[in-house]
């Protein structure tokens, strides 16, 4: 059957990409007009300026969820896939940069009872901000003995 | 055989170890121990991208006698390191309030030669003069490390040619472009003997003979002849040559580069636990799901009660239904 212009079928633009209620859901089906469309734009203008930087992908659970990393890459997500899977709290973990010309990273955490996948991101993020305290507490100190050794030996 | 928890990975139970083995004004040499690849990767790749530091973004040329496009000119004031002491005070100008730039976000920096003499002139980032308001006296200053004292060569003129031009200098990153690049370059090196077997080795007849050892190799214990393959080793310790361009001094280049990795995460971090109660993070459908909660219900797919669709109801004003010449409105 050939679907007629205005049949009910969602374009790909128009269909959600994640689960995560946006305002514009909410008043979508409003056939209220166009004041409400209005307000959206605004919304959405605001928004822009505060780009969400983690998203959860539909089809997620609390103990297993997968999440969306706007502007991040290798950079961050085979450290924080490393970091989050010694949590032994962690069943599984993994990353992915879906296509190389779309700045995205997911990031599946499936965990075991008694810890949800964004308490184990959330940890993992800590883990590795401690990690690098350490990093730089060592290189200071490693760099001031360096200095110290060169001013002694001159 | 008993399984201690603890026991494992004994060589990351220890903490990560930095040691320095060479330190001068253009490069620090360290070496990074207990650390997981992936997290001396992530310093690896933030020092050489993400690092913030001024360069030349703007040029506005007021006139240019030589035989050098415009351009082409611009485009080597672009690759002039400036000195960035001071860019975390510095605004990235599209986070600037203003129109297009101001002090709060960039540099002024002019160029005015003229060619008098004789014989050909060179003009060099020595001549880009810093103008008017600045955060510090060093912030977008050309840097300038030669023995002549006169920088990076830009360009030269020939008797009676003349250039005059004036450049703003931005914030930025290397990852949208490369002038924004605090290292020269970042050597990186594991396991200089390939135990682990990373590489495979080009070669002719021996890899042995054809490859030198790399300076680390008396770092680490050489492979026994015969020894078997350890298929749990991972790489443990990581050679870093953090080399600067001049714009930060070496070991800045790693304190920052930490520092990004730090303020990526604390970015994440709030945004996951910002607002509790009123949860602005992600979240699933599936959360809190609740007969109020009408997540997915009201979405464009059922909303409109079904009936209206043009798939449902009034399926008479198809083209398929009463009106065809098919039937007539009725089995016939």
């Amino acid at each position: 059957m050939a679907a007629r212009p205005d049949s009910g079928d969602v374009d790909m633009d128009d269909a959600p990409t994640s689960h995560q209620p946006e305002v514009k859901d909410d008043t979508m089906v409003d056939d209220e007009g166009d004041e409400v469309d209005e307000e959206n734009e605004d919304d959405d203008e605001e928004e822009e300026e505060d780009v969400q930087r983690v998203k959860l992908l539909p089809g997620s659970t609390e103990t297993a969820a997968s999440f969306e990393f706007a502007n991040e890459g290798h950079t961050l997500g085979n450290a924080l896939r490393y970091v989050i899977m010694r949590n032994p709290d962690v069943e599984f973990c993994a990353y992915a940069i879906p296509h190389p010309s779309e700045a995205k990273m997911n990031v599946r955490i499936q965990t075991f009872e008694g810890t949800t996948a964004i308490q184990a991101l959330e940890k993992g993020l800590r883990d590795i901000q401690e990690l690098c305290d350490v990093v730089t507490d060592k290189f200071v100190g490693a760099a001031a003995d360096f200095a110290q050794k060169k001013a002694a030996s001159s | 055989m008993d399984y201690d928890p603890m026991a494992m990975d004994d060589a990351e139970s220890l903490g990560p170890v930095v040691k320095i083995s060479q330190a001068d004004s253009v490069r620090v040499k360290f070496e990074l121990q207990n650390a997981d690849i992936s997290f001396a990767n992530s310093l690896r790749r933030v020092m050489l991208g993400e690092i913030p530091t001024i360069a030349i973004d703007l040029v506005e040329i007021e006139s240019n006698s030589s035989v050098l496009a415009d351009e082409f000119i611009a485009h080597r004031l672009g690759l002039i390191p400036l000195n960035a002491e001071g860019v975390e005070n510095l605004l990235y100008s599209r986070d600037c309030d203003c129109e297009e730039y101001c002090e709060h976000c960039s540099v002024k920096l002019t160029l005015h030669a003229k060619c008098t003499g004789y014989e050909n002139m060179s003009v060099s980032a020595r001549d880009l003069v810093p103008v008017g308001d600045r955060m510090n006296q060093t912030l977008g200053t050309p840097i300038i490390n030669d023995k002549d004292g006169t920088g990076p060569l830009i360009l030269k003129l020939r008797p009676d040619q003349e250039i005059k031009l004036e450049c703003i200098a931005k914030k930025g990153i290397a990852k949208e472009h490369a002038k924004w690049a605090p290292s020269a370059a970042i050597g990186f090196e594991y396991d200089p003997h390939n135990k682990l077997r990373h590489l495979d080795l080009w070669y002719e007849t021996d890899p042995k003979t054809e490859w030198p050892p790399s300076e680390y190799a008396k770092w680490e214990e050489p492979p026994v002849e015969g020894e078997p393959f350890d298929f749990d080793a991972v790489p443990n310790h990581f050679y870093y040559n953090v080399e600067t361009a001049g714009n930060l001094p070496p070991d800045g280049i790693v304190a920052e580069g930490i520092k990004v990795i730090q303020q990526k995460l604390a970015g994440l971090i709030h945004e996951l636990t910002e607002g509790e109660g009123e949860y602005d993070g992600p979240r699933s459908p599936e959360y809190h799901s609740g007969p109020d909660n009408n997540y997915g219900y009201s979405t464009s797919y059922g909303g409109n009660g079904g009936n209206q669709s043009a798939w449902g109801g009034g399926g008479g004003t198809t083209p398929f239904g009463g009106q065809t010449s098919y039937g007539g409105g009725g089995w016939s």
